[in-house]
């Protein structure tokens, strides 16, 4: 009996143990599946927010990494943007640069906003992003390129595009940005340096950028405007060909900071330029110059808790635009009137932007993910003078025109009420969808409901389409409704928002993980563009375009050691100008880009690459007899080294090497000619990690 | 002409190697070890008691699996749950059969892949991919950062004998074969 019990308790001790044993190595497993779903989640989180895996996500997007651009030699943002397809890029006689996105209505500015890590910087006085096109590319960790508006559904309206530059402030567990300096030397006398800071500590992070640039470019023009009579016949022989000052100085501090779930993002740019081709299209002096300073202080709190996610963001961004210029040669004449030492100017516009947004998502119902919230806007001017000469006497002095005759309503205002709901539906393992819509409301004219529907369908590992219909809208800028007393433009609060009605679908084929072909076709129906003319200068919804194309992108490599980028573009489509009744091609937009770069790895540390882009040639606007804008290729070339071990990179590019005259058109009845661009130039990079 | 092409053959030869997403290989340097632990029949993979996790890598490549490493030791800290490892970093062409291994990766290659699949099967161990495409000539795992991450297994060895995975691994992952891939 004993020896039975004894039998039996070593049986019992036995499955006691085989108990133990299994439900410890049961718990070992439970954790190590737990673990790695976490693992899968995270990837995915930093993936998506990262647009690593811009392929599955329901737009057409591009996506260049800062240090490829690096070692191609790119200078700046502008260089980078010249490399998506479909983007070109105009100018004007202020040298507001603009990058046109499929050739969507290339006289307006803010057809593409722009972000800088999540926050938009378009100026509210043009609606543009010009002075942030010389943004370094060694601050810049990633750009992302939205081509079309079907991206967003959270309070943004991306008209033509978006473009998300992220800089090294992104921070994620495993991917930490080092720390750095850089110094750049290059023709024009150009001259930069800065540095990138990071401070952690267990809650805390704080990331730190700054750069200085200068360069004294000037590029030869002319003859300008007067030589068309813009100022009558007798002013014609005023008219002067010589240097445009298109200098640049600019500083840029920006600071982003994290303490657990709140945010603060801030920057201060000061941006300073020549003043190009004249406010008043004469040809100004050298030291004349155009502030367009950019400030903004972002404050987030982002929590998750369970299925729920919030998002609440409030912010303030101010802008100015302010130009001190002789805008007027000696001896004009203006209705008698004689300026014997020319007009000067002095103009002044300062804008601020203040916003608050409250986003909640919600992911606890199977398969889908709900994103509602609203933004609210209240845009005004804050501050405004206007100085010129005399316009009674003649006299040079300056005159405060501020309240008798300013070049601006000093008292611009606009509110807006956005408010957005999404829904993403994961229909199964290879389908999703995405549906929602913005609706807006201003103290102008509103662009009310627009609708968003996407769907992305993953045949298989390598085979992956997407469809997107949305709709989207670009308000007028301060610049289309406020300004007053000028030949040239007069503003008008009538004005609707543009509209625009997107048909695109893409084919995604992954010939590997790092190698892809992507195509897509776009249909745009644009309506109620805002247009002026030097005969009508008054700002109005007079043109509606229809565009459509396509886009072929490839990414691959020919070897193991190189890197081959190459992308085409085509656009075509009507113009239709409601007043004049008649309709005409696509005016001053290139029908065919091609643009690619070939980087070859010499070894581990050093790399030759060459950039290539052709820009076709360009359509006048209705009634200009120019002949048409010229087609240009140009070809830059770069040599990058790295050495791993002290962690310091240097490059030696040059860009244009064929010294190939490229231009932008100029309006018509302007400068004559059209607004010419570097020629060959060389830059050399020096960059120091810690 | 010549000097063209031996010019050519001089930067071939000195060619630095493919060119990989940073995040991916992050993701999978995590990952795959964990999935390893999976299996069973692991005690039976040990050598000399520990794990021998073997990177294959084309020469070019050398600087790719030394950050692969230098990831996992960070990670992981000699320690993959429990169990000592060592990572084996091995080239193609000096892959065979007597390679201590008790798992492979494999990177980039231009080379037969299948070969290495034949290795692996042959020595009953799991094979993982930087490419998804390479489970058509055989490898065993791989894992793309797609709409979700995905782990991708290539149905086709599922059954070999020597592997023996737990049932919930199996339904986390998408299974692709040489039809359907």
């Amino acid at each position: 009996m004993k020896h039975k019990i004894s039998y039996n308790s070593n049986r019992f001790s036995f499955i006691l143990i085989l108990f133990i044993g299994l439900t410890n190595l049961s718990a070992q497993t439970d954790k190590l599946l737990e673990s790695i779903s976490s693992e899968m989640e995270h990837f995915n989180k930093v993936a998506t927010l990262t647009k690593q895996n811009e392929h599955y996500q329901p737009y057409i997007i591009s996506v260049f990494q800062g240090k490829e651009l690096e070692k191609l030699g790119v200078a700046n943002l502008k260089e980078a943007l010249l490399l998506v397809p479909g983007v070109d890029m105009a100018t004007d006689n202020s040298n507001t640069q603009t990058p046109i996105f499929r050739g969507s209505n290339p006289l307006a500015y803010g057809q593409s906003k722009l972000f800088i890590d999540g926050v938009v910087v378009n100026n509210l006085f043009l609606d543009a992003y010009s002075e942030y096109l010389s943004f370094p590319i060694e601050m810049i960790k990633r750009i992302e390129v939205v081509r079309g508006p079907g991206s967003k559904t959270d309070g943004f309206n991306a008209y033509a595009g978006s473009i998300n530059v992220i800089t090294y402030a992104e921070d994620f567990k495993d991917s930490a940005s080092n720390d750095k300096l850089v110094f750049k030397y290059g023709s024009y006398d150009y001259r930069m340096g800065g540095f990138f800071k990071t401070y952690k500590t267990e809650d805390l992070k704080l990331f730190v950028d700054f750069f200085y640039q200068e360069d004294d470019k000037k590029i030869s023009s002319g003859p300008d405007g007067l030589s068309q009579g813009i100022f009558g016949a007798n002013n014609i022989a005023l008219s002067k060909s010589g240097d445009a000052p298109l200098w640049l100085r600019e500083y840029s501090l920006g600071v982003n900071l994290e303490y657990k779930d709140f945010s603060l993002k801030a920057r201060m740019l000061e941006h300073t330029q020549g003043s190009a081709y004249g406010i008043n299209l004469a040809l100004p002096q050298e030291s004349d110059r155009v502030k367009l300073p950019s400030y903004y202080l972002d404050l987030g709190y982002n929590k998750e808790v369970g299925s729920y996610e919030v998002n609440i963001n409030a912010g303030v961004k101010y802008d100015t635009f302010d130009s001190k210029s002789k805008l007027l040669p000696d001896d004009l004449n203006i209705s008698n009137i004689i300026f014997e030492d020319g007009i000067y100017g002095e103009h002044y516009a300062a804008q601020r932007t203040l916003y608050q947004s409250s986003y909640l998502k919600y992911s606890g119902i199977n398969k889908h993910t709900i994103t509602s919230g609203y933004r609210l806007i209240k845009e005004e001017t804050i501050d405004m003078t206007s100085k010129l000469s005399n316009r009674a006497t003649g006299d040079v002095a300056l005159v405060d025109y501020t309240y008798t005759l300013p070049f601006f309503d000093k008292d611009a205002k606009r509110d807006t009420l956005i408010f957005s709901m999404q829904d993403e539906f994961q229909f199964n393992d290879d389908i999703s969808f995405i549906y929602g819509f913005n609706y807006e409301q201003t103290s102008y004219k509103d662009a009310g409901l627009e609708p968003r529907v996407s769907m992305v369908y993953q045949l298989d590992t390598e085979n992956i389409f997407k469809t997107i219909y949305s709709r989207s809208h670009r308000n007028a800028s301060w610049q289309e409704m406020f300004t007053m007393n000028n030949r040239a433009r007069v503003g008008s609060t009538d004005l609707k928002p543009e509209i625009v009605d997107a048909f695109e679908a893409a084919y995604i084929k992954k010939f590997s993980t790092d190698s892809y072909l992507q195509t897509n076709l776009f249909y745009l129906l644009n309506k109620d563009q805002i247009y002026n003319s030097s005969i009508n200068p008054e700002y109005r919804n007079a043109v509606d375009t229809d565009i459509y194309g396509f886009e072929v992108e490839y990414k691959g490599n020919i070897s193991s050691a190189d890197q081959l980028y190459l992308n085409y573009s085509y656009v075509d489509g009507k113009s239709y100008t409601q007043d004049v009744g008649s309709s005409d091609s696509l005016p001053n937009v290139a029908h065919h880009l091609a643009k690619g770069y070939y980087i070859y790895n010499l070894d581990g540390d050093l790399s030759l690459s060459g950039v290539v882009k052709y820009v076709g040639s360009k359509d006048r606007v209705l009634g200009d007899t120019r002949e048409k804008v010229k087609a240009y290729s140009s070809v830059d070339s770069s040599l990058h080294y790295k050495d791993p071990k002290y962690k310091y990179s240097a490059t030696f590019s040059i860009k244009n090497i064929f010294n190939t005259n490229i231009t932008y058109p100029s309006a018509p009845n302007t400068y004559i000619q059209d607004y010419a661009q570097e020629r060959r130039t060389f830059l050399v990079t020096l960059k120091k990690e810690f | 002409m010549r000097k063209v092409i031996l010019l050519f053959f001089i930067f071939v030869n000195l060619a630095y190697g493919y060119s990989y997403d940073d995040l991916l290989l992050k993701a999978q340097a995590s990952i795959f070890p964990k999935i390893m632990l999976l299996d069973k029949k692991i005690e039976n993979k040990l050598i000399e008691g520990r794990i021998i996790y073997t990177i294959v890598y084309e020469k070019n490549d050398y600087n790719t699996a030394l950050e692969i490493t230098k990831f996992i030791d960070e990670n992981y800290n000699g320690h993959f749950n429990g169990y000592a490892y060592k990572i084996n970093l091995v080239e193609f062409s000096d892959l065979s059969s007597m390679t201590q291994a008790s798992a492979i990766y494999i990177l980039n290659s231009d080379k037969d892949i299948k070969k290495v699949a034949d290795i692996a099967k042959k020595k009953g161990i799991i094979a993982f991919s930087y490419d998804v495409k390479n489970l058509k000539a055989g490898l065993l795992f791989s894992l793309m950062l797609e709409k979700s991450t995905v782990l991708y297994m290539n149905k086709e060895n599922l059954y070999i004998q020597k592997i023996d995975f737990v049932d919930s691994l199996l339904r986390m992952v998408k299974f692709i074969d040489k039809e359907n891939s």
